[in-house]
């Protein structure tokens, strides 16, 4: 039964290409982004243990914030510690350890800056053992205040070879030293893709720290001492408010950090994936509907002879798992060359990746299999179950494969779902429901609309085709045999309508974002300029920039702003610092009690929704905890609607942030120029200022508004190359339709050409035909994508997002360029069709 | 070969000019080697103009690779074929096609319409291929010949088997082609049907002067015709003027079918 049911398939190969195509790219897509994920997992636990390798035992400050935070963000470790703990039985040699912000200039004087990645500067311990797999490479480590060593891939791309100068810019100052030595970490010739500048000890804490403390202490115990018995026995003997740890934990710590950010890019690339089988489960259904519809006479005669229909459903599914396993299987193959892609993909829009290799794990290869395998299975499921009320009589029939007529149950239970969406999603959005019906209203009208698609399919065929009247008779048939089979029509046009839906709410969202940008800074700043770091990854500029920028002329104000996360009332929040002196001048933060000027270093501003949710009105105490700080009385001395600039959940002093974070950096100041002061003159001025800040640069607003319209658009761009891939899946689902339906019409193709179409008119109807399907979904899909898209920014609007904008020229040409797609989607179809033999068309026997 | 000369006086067919169709010395084989097949061996034949010629023979006998090579839709591997005055051996497929859609009618056993279309659309569709219109007096009077005008709405689906072929022989007339190739035209069809669809065949020879080469193994369907020709292993043996159904069930039973 197998042997036949194989042989059965391998008939008709271009169908079983193109079905299994769709198949394996979307298990390609998972099992790739699984791979990738698990990858960059291992890279970042390898990158961390071997730098944490080294110390056996690392000692530091307990931190007053339950959050994890880094090292260098807790209060420090006095020097005079260092003595007590390398005094301790087992402890071989302990050394201090300091790190910081190190911005590297390359030899044109240009910031190194990373993506996204931080830029460490730290000193290099003295004592092999303590290093893990730092290692230097070439050269030697720095061992007086002018040298440094810095990572090969630095030292590389920026041209500072060993003996050259090199300017490094701390918070607040600035050096320059000499290239000593190149540092690599393990293999790897960088630190997952961040920067690394190694001095000695004194130099590191004279730029980075303050003399006399360091940020830790690291350990290396003696021969047969345990980590953590050590760790323990060193816990025992520091005093309150300091901690020892193993350098493993350390390291899963910090690895941790960095995996909570990969695992919301894995759900992303994961819902992305999820997105294109179930694109590609629409062309499964399509070719096994077609299938049994051909194969009718074949299995009522089965059923003639006596097959029960238990049988009939079991050789229809055995054909969808044998199919279903095999693509998945070429699926999970091609997914190690899809981790490679999407690496590569990601390098292309400035992420920056760890050096890694792609790790294959068994639960990888499971989970693509099962993915596939049950997509085709659950996706052949209804045409099978069709096949089983074949009955035997059918098998004398002489009729070709007609359309099932559409069923009442299917019509109500569409109407349902798509009324009951809309209705839910309305309700969450405008009134009372709660957020979570916006995906569960979004889901119930897509599956609804799905539903009902072939019911619309024929008046939206002849309406989208109607142009084709006047295209001659190859036109018209190509409408007529569009609207022919509705059913078919609408699962090969919903593939499309899904991928493009998404594309288009993603573009109608990201111009949202920026419209709503545009429309924050035109009302609630008073900018004439902005200094901000040159790229959104920056992690800020020094405070330093801020007094030089004062005293350019004809600058009136400048008042900075930073972002930073505590703990508010015990739970994360997101906090803006602002300059109260200077705050009133430059920002409207939409005050709705209180003023922002009188804000103290013991005070906090609250956002409305959040005061309204706790309950919290002005002269309340929210306890604030911070990695210096814990239970910080602040008084709630002001309540501002957060729709303006500062959109935080928090906002305090820039004196306060400084006291909770010491080494922290500014994100974005205002500048206002003197009336009269000419804004151009003045921002050359400033940039001529801060000239030697490369961390730092000036902006108008115009130029900022681009500069965040370029952060989204690049954001959005990944998305959509992602996306495009269930939109080429929906392209194959289109070849497949024209495919099947040409082999269908081999006898009407053929009269056509006898009563004197020529191939070229046969092609053209095949095409016009491609188009009208493509067309459906694109503009089925683009409507979708508006509604989509427009629920999606109102469902968000808290977050600051309150403009609405529809792209209309892009997604015009979304959907022109899905109509050419179907011109490209027809060509094989069409020469298939144009080379049918005229007389074993027409002749009978 | 022996010329069966009617005893019976009909009507004159109208002047016959140069003929409708022409082969001289087509051949058609198919396959190589062991399994070359000759179905066709050097066949010479005039049709002539408005003349209702009719092909039998035994199957197997090339009656419809003749039909086939005459009407364009099959090249042969040797010899010359015209339609009026053009050589279609020597015409691209465009050339051909666009001769078979403007000059030549086609009648095939089954599958003549297209679904999708109602009677009077498949009856336009080689016009409408052209991108003309057709004669709507000529049109007009075609679909009063076939009887067929108040069936004009209707799609195939809905028309009986005789009723479809009736159509389609409107659809090959359409386009007042030069020459109407009929595929054993009544093949699938019941006796009253064939009947109806022969007269209308006759009626638009003897009427409106079209000229009709059918393809048939049904003596009764061929001795509506004009002149039988009698198709055996490939060539023309014998033909047979205005015959009767006795003569030519007699004549095939000589050549064995």
């Amino acid at each position: 039964m197998l042997s036949a049911t194989i042989k059965g398939m391998l008939a008709h190969k271009l169908r079983l290409f193109l079905t299994a195509t769709s198949i394996a790219l979307g298990v390609a897509f998972l099992s790739g982004t699984l791979m990738l994920s698990s990858s960059m997992q291992a890279a970042f636990d390898d990158l961390f243990a071997n730098v944490e390798g080294g110390s056996d035992t690392v000692v530091r400050a307990v931190s007053e914030n339950d959050d994890q935070v880094a090292e260098n963000e807790r209060p420090p470790v006095p020097a005079t510690l260092l003595d007590d703990v390398a005094a301790i039985d087992g402890v071989a040699t302990a050394e201090g350890r300091v790190e910081g912000y190190a911005l590297l200039t390359d030899s044109d004087g240009k910031p190194m800056m990373p993506n996204g990645a931080p830029t460490v500067g730290t000193n290099l311990s003295v004592d092999t053992g303590l290093r893990g797999d730092i290692a230097v490479r070439d050269g030697r480590v720095p061992r007086a205040p002018g040298e440094v060593a810095i990572d090969v891939t630095s030292a590389e791309e920026g041209d500072l070879p060993i003996g050259s100068s090199v300017r490094i810019l701390f918070q607040g100052t600035d050096e320059t030293f000499t290239v000593v030595g190149t540092v690599g970490f393990g293999d790897a010739d960088n630190l997952g893709g961040s920067t690394t500048a190694f001095f000695d000890l004194a130099t590191a804490q004279r730029l980075m720290g303050e003399e006399g403390v360091f940020d830790t202490i690291v350990v290396d115990a003696d021969e047969g001492v345990a980590a953590e018995d050590l760790a323990a026995t060193v816990g025992a003997s520091l005093p309150e408010g300091f901690e020892a740890l193993t350098g493993d934990a350390v390291a899963d710590e910090r690895a941790a950090d960095v995996k909570e950010g990969l695992g919301f890019f894995t759900m992303l690339l994961l819902t992305l994936a999820g997105i294109a089988l179930f694109v590609g489960s629409f062309i499964i259904w399509n070719t096994f509907s077609m299938q049994v519809a051909q194969r009718t006479r074949e299995l009522a005669l089965l059923r003639a002879i006596g097959a029960t229909r238990r049988q009939v459903l079991r050789t229809i599914l055995a054909e969808a798992v044998v199919l279903g396993v095999a693509a998945s299987a070429i699926g999970v193959a091609l997914g190690v060359g899809m981790a490679r892609g999407l690496s590569a993909l990601f390098e292309v829009f400035d992420f920056t990746m760890p050096p890694m290799t792609t790790a294959v794990e068994p639960g990888t290869v499971v989970v693509g299999l099962l993915a596939g395998t049950l997509t085709t299975v659950v996706a052949a499921v209804s045409p099978a179950r069709r096949a089983t009320r074949v009955l035997p009589v059918e098998a004398l029939r002489d009729a070709a494969p007609t359309a099932h007529r559409f069923s009442r149950v299917r019509a109500g239970l569409g109407a349902v779902l798509t009324v009951g969406g809309v209705a839910g999603l309305l309700l969450a959005l405008y009134g009372p429901a709660p957020a979570a019906f916006i995906a569960i209203g979004v889901v119930a009208a897509v599956i609804g609309i799905t539903t009902l698609a072939p019911l619309f399919m024929r008046p939206l065929a002849a309406v989208i085709g109607w142009p084709l009247r006047g295209r001659g008779v190859a036109g018209e048939l190509a409408r007529q045999n569009a609207m022919r089979n509705p059913k078919r029509t609408a699962s090969t046009a919903m593939a499309l309508v899904i991928g493009l839906a998404l594309v288009a709410t993603v573009s109608v969202f990201a111009a949202s974002l920026k419209a709503s940008f545009s429309d924050v800074l035109d009302s609630s700043t008073n900018a004439d300029l902005y200094v901000l770091t040159p790229t959104p990854q920056s992690p800020g500029f020094s405070p330093e920039v801020i007094t030089t920028v004062r005293e350019v002329d004809g600058v009136e104000t400048v008042s900075p702003t930073a972002f930073g996360t505590g703990k508010f009332a015990g739970t994360t929040g997101e906090f803006t610092s602002v300059d109260p002196a200077t705050v009133e001048a430059a920002l409207d933060l939409g005050m709705v009690s209180g003023d922002p000027g009188s804000l103290t270093d013991d005070g906090v501003l609250v956002r409305e929704d959040l005061a309204t949710e706790h309950g919290w009105s002005v002269g309340d105490t929210v306890v604030g905890s911070f990695p210096g700080v814990r239970g910080a009385e602040l008084e709630i001395q002001g309540v501002y609607d957060g729709r303006g600039f500062v959109n935080t959940a928090y906002a305090i002093t820039g004196e306060a942030h400084t006291a909770f974070y010491p080494k922290r950096m500014e994100g974005t100041a205002v500048v206002i120029v003197e009336d009269g002061a000419d804004v151009a003159v003045v921002k050359e001025r400033i940039a001529e200022a801060i000239a030697d800040r490369p961390d730092a640069t000036v902006m108008d607003t115009e130029e900022f508004q681009g500069a965040m319209s370029s952060v989204i658009d690049q954001m959005v761009g990944l998305i959509t190359v992602m996306l495009l891939l269930a939109v080429v899946i929906a392209l194959l689902g289109i070849v497949n339709t024209l495919a099947l339906a040409v082999f269908e019409r081999t006898r009407e193709l053929g009269l056509l050409r006898a009563v004197g179409m020529t191939r070229g008119q046969v092609r053209a109807m095949v095409r016009w035909e491609s188009v009208v399907i493509s067309t459906i979904g694109a503009l089925l899909g683009a409507g979708l994508g508006i509604g989509l898209g427009l629920a999606l920014v109102k469902a968000v609007a808290d977050e600051g997002i309150e403009k609405i904008a529809v792209p209309g020229p892009q997604l015009a040409i979304y959907v022109l360029a899905a109509a050419l797609a179907g011109v490209v989607a027809a060509v094989g179809p069409a020469r298939r069709a144009s080379n049918i033999d005229v007389l074993r068309a027409v002749v009978t026997d | 070969m022996s010329i069966l000369t009617a005893s019976v006086t009909r009507p004159a067919p109208p002047p016959a000019g140069s003929p409708a169709a022409r082969a001289v010395g087509v051949t058609k084989e198919y396959g190589v080697g062991d399994a070359r097949v000759l179905a066709l061996d050097d066949v010479s034949v005039d049709i002539g103009a408005g003349r209702f010629t009719a092909i039998m023979g035994p199957s197997g006998s090339g009656k419809s690779t003749l039909l086939h090579v005459l009407a364009g839709l099959d090249r042969p591997s040797a010899g010359q074929i015209s339609i009026g005055e053009v050589d279609i051996t020597t015409l691209s497929d465009k050339q051909l096609t666009l001769l078979r859609r403007d000059r030549v009618g086609f009648i095939f056993q089954a599958f003549n319409l297209l679904p999708t279309l109602t009677a009077a659309e498949n009856i336009a569709l080689p016009a409408r291929i052209a991108g003309r219109k057709p004669e709507a007096a000529w049109l007009q009077q075609v679909v009063g010949a076939v009887g067929l005008a108040d069936r004009l709405s209707h799609r195939p689906a809905e028309l009986s088997g005789g009723q479809q072929q009736r159509v389609a022989a409107a659809r090959a007339l359409a386009t007042k082609p030069d020459i109407v190739f009929a595929d054993e035209p009544t093949g699938a069809l019941d006796k009253r049907s064939g009947e109806e669809l022969l007269a209308f065949l006759q009626h638009a020879v003897r009427e409106l002067a079209q000229t009709v080469v059918m393809v048939t193994h049904d003596p009764v369907a061929a001795a509506h015709a004009d002149r039988v020709l009698f198709l055996s292993d490939g060539d023309i043996v014998d033909e047979m003027a205005d015959p009767t159904s006795h003569e030519v069930l007699e004549y095939m039973k000589k050549l064995g079918a």
